[in-house]
């Protein structure tokens, strides 16, 4: 039996999908009231309880997991630093102590790639030692910062638990609502004009894989995840059929995430690039991104282009 | 003469130049760091269009320059980066087979709206360890000036007198098994003339040295504009080094210092030969 936090989340339903698809039993656990299920995956049991709360104990009680999938880190900055630093810094530190306590053998950490910051000092490819520079500029990452050390910790601490951490590049797809989507999907998409960075893409269906091949693995470790391919990001919106417009690179700080509701941390993804490696992952899990990056781009804005 | 009626057209040396190269990039016509053949193509062209007619540049040894990962260190000069567009522009017109020299840029320059798009899509990349290494290992050539600012910000009075070498590229090399060709640059000096450095000023606005040419006074911002001085680029023998990358400071230093000395006697050799700085 697997757990799966963030089971709102679009990315979560489409792994739980393909775990029902090879005959896992899973069980769902989200801190949001208002998750909906889409039909395939209807049948799972699902809790409501915030991770760092004592009812998110009993689900581990109820339930004697294999392996648990924490892909609930809350990136949405609506939410409170405060509300982040419970859920993803107390939250993710819960979860770890209750797979210790109740024999999980794997745990698999979604992080991400934002806490490298898209930084002009930069090295490209970035690989998984690199230093995190994400801090510099936006203290409010720091607790996605965290989670992804403390995590990365919890490997030589904890070494009964598998734990791999996953630190996927921009994730996209039909499913997938964050703000990268929510730009893309814009009648009008904006860049910075002087700047066209370097940028790759991974598919929901892609990530789903990579988590999948994860729990499935035998290794352990931190590990960066990247589709097939980079593209500036202006030859990006091309692929999506989209039109960009230019923004001045001193107006971008104030308008991106007011008009565009971007978390000011990724205003710089679009001014330098932030290329990871993931031949580590590839050559560990024998994981490769199944789609091109054409396909990658144009089914995560098809919907909206056919309705607007 | 400089021609700039067809500036949207792509010279046909470039063009066949950039179609030999080995091939490193994706199904969308980029490689990692973000160069694109197809920009490229049009940058070289406005450089063979533009610099060359200007600086007519001369060369020896380009035969030095062989196919494979190496290591081009060359002395720094003239204020702007000229001198590395010079020797790309060389590398790839003269070279047999045709090289794309990756300059490494400044770590302040990728905040240069515009140009440092567009430079990175002609195959420069920001100067970082991890950069170059992994462009050796991608067996590709890169350009390095070890004295940073401190070379290209020279004021007359120390113009052909090498500053101090950074070791990281001779650590890069060993570690890579790179071998090392020297390059002197000849002109880039007399290109623009910095009789004083406006340190503080410089500080103020966040760049690195600001140059005060003769013509400053006078011309104001024109002042800055390269004089038509003729550039001679000579490729020293290759030279391979041995030994531990991670050796103490010291040693590494006898390393850089052969390579540094190689330059210096390559530069003094290139002054004795130069009849007249401008042609």
């Amino acid at each position: 039996m697997i757990l799966v936090t963030g089971i709102g989340g679009g990315l979560a339903q489409r792994v739980v999908a393909r775990l029902l698809g090879s005959g896992h039993d899973v069980v769902g656990v989200d801190y949001r009231a208002d998750v909906e299920l889409s039909s395939d995956i209807a049948r799972i049991p699902v809790y409501r309880a915030s991770y760092n709360k004592s009812a998110f104990e009993d689900v581990f009680r109820r339930h004697d997991f294999d392996a648990v999938l924490h892909l609930g880190r809350v990136g949405n900055l609506a939410e409170s630093t405060g509300k982040r630093f419970e859920l993803n810094v107390l939250g993710s530190q819960k979860v770890m102590h209750l797979c210790v306590q109740h024999n999980v053998r794997s745990l698999i950490v979604l992080s991400t790639f934002h806490i490298y910051g898209a930084d002009p000092r930069n090295p490209t490819p970035i690989a998984e030692g690199e230093p995190l520079r994400a801090g510099f500029e936006f203290p409010q990452i720091a607790d996605a910062i965290q989670l992804d050390n403390m995590a990365g910790a919890w490997i030589y601490q904890h070494p009964p638990v598998r734990t791999v951490v996953l630190r996927p590049t921009h994730v996209v797809g039909p499913n997938i609502q964050n703000t990268m989507c929510t730009l893309l999907r814009q009648p009008r998409v904006p860049y910075i004009a002087g700047f066209n960075p370097m940028m790759q893409f991974l598919h929901e269906d892609d990530l789903a894989g990579a988590i999948i091949a994860a729990v499935s693995g035998t290794s352990r470790g931190v590990f960066n995840v990247a589709g097939n391919d980079a593209v500036p990001w202006r030859t990006a919106l091309a692929i999506c059929g989209v039109k960009g417009f230019p923004l001045p690179s001193a107006l971008s700080r104030r308008l991106l995430p007011t008009v565009f509701r971007q978390p000011p941390y990724l205003v710089n993804f679009l001014k330098h690039p932030c290329i990871i490696d993931d031949s580590a992952f590839r050559h560990t899990f024998g994981f490769r991104a199944a789609l091109q990056l054409d396909e990658t781009l144009q089914t995560t804005v098809a919907e909206a282009r056919s309705s607007g | 003469m400089v021609n700039l009626t067809d500036f949207g057209t792509v010279d046909k040396a470039v063009d066949q130049a950039i179609d030999a190269l080995p091939n490193h990039t994706n199904r969308y016509g980029y490689d990692a760091w973000g160069f694109s053949p197809e920009v490229a193509k049009r940058g070289y062209t406005f450089g063979k269009r533009v610099f060359l007619p200007y600086f007519r540049p001369t060369v020896t040894g380009i035969e030095n320059l062989s196919a494979g990962r190496v290591m081009i260190v060359a002395n720094h000069s003239g204020q702007v980066p000229i001198d590395g567009a010079i020797v790309a522009l060389t590398c790839l017109l003269h070279g047999k087979p045709p090289r794309l020299v990756r300059a490494m840029v400044e770590r302040w320059f990728p905040n240069v709206p515009f140009i440092s798009d567009f430079l990175f899509r002609c195959g420069a990349v920001l100067g970082d360890p991890v950069n170059c290494r992994n462009l050796l290992l991608d067996d590709q050539s890169i350009l390095v000036f070890p004295e940073g600012v401190r070379g290209s910000g020279k004021t007359w009075a120390k113009r052909y007198q090498l500053a101090e070498f950074g070791r990281g590229f001779m650590r890069l090399a060993l570690q890579t098994d790179t071998p090392i060709v020297p390059c002197a640059i000849i002109g880039g000096e007399e290109s623009i003339v910095s009789l004083h450095n406006a340190k503080t000023l410089a500080k103020w606005v966040g760049i690195p040295y600001l140059p005060i040419t003769p013509l400053t006074p006078l011309l104001g911002p024109f002042g800055y504009l390269p004089l038509p001085v003729k550039f001679r680029i000579h490729f020293g023998k290759p030279l391979t080094f041995s030994g531990r990358y991670d050796d103490e400071d010291s040693v590494v230093n006898a390393k850089v210092d052969t390579v540094r000395s190689q330059i210096s006697s390559l530069i003094e050799h290139g002054l004795e030969e130069r009849k007249s700085v401008f042609y």
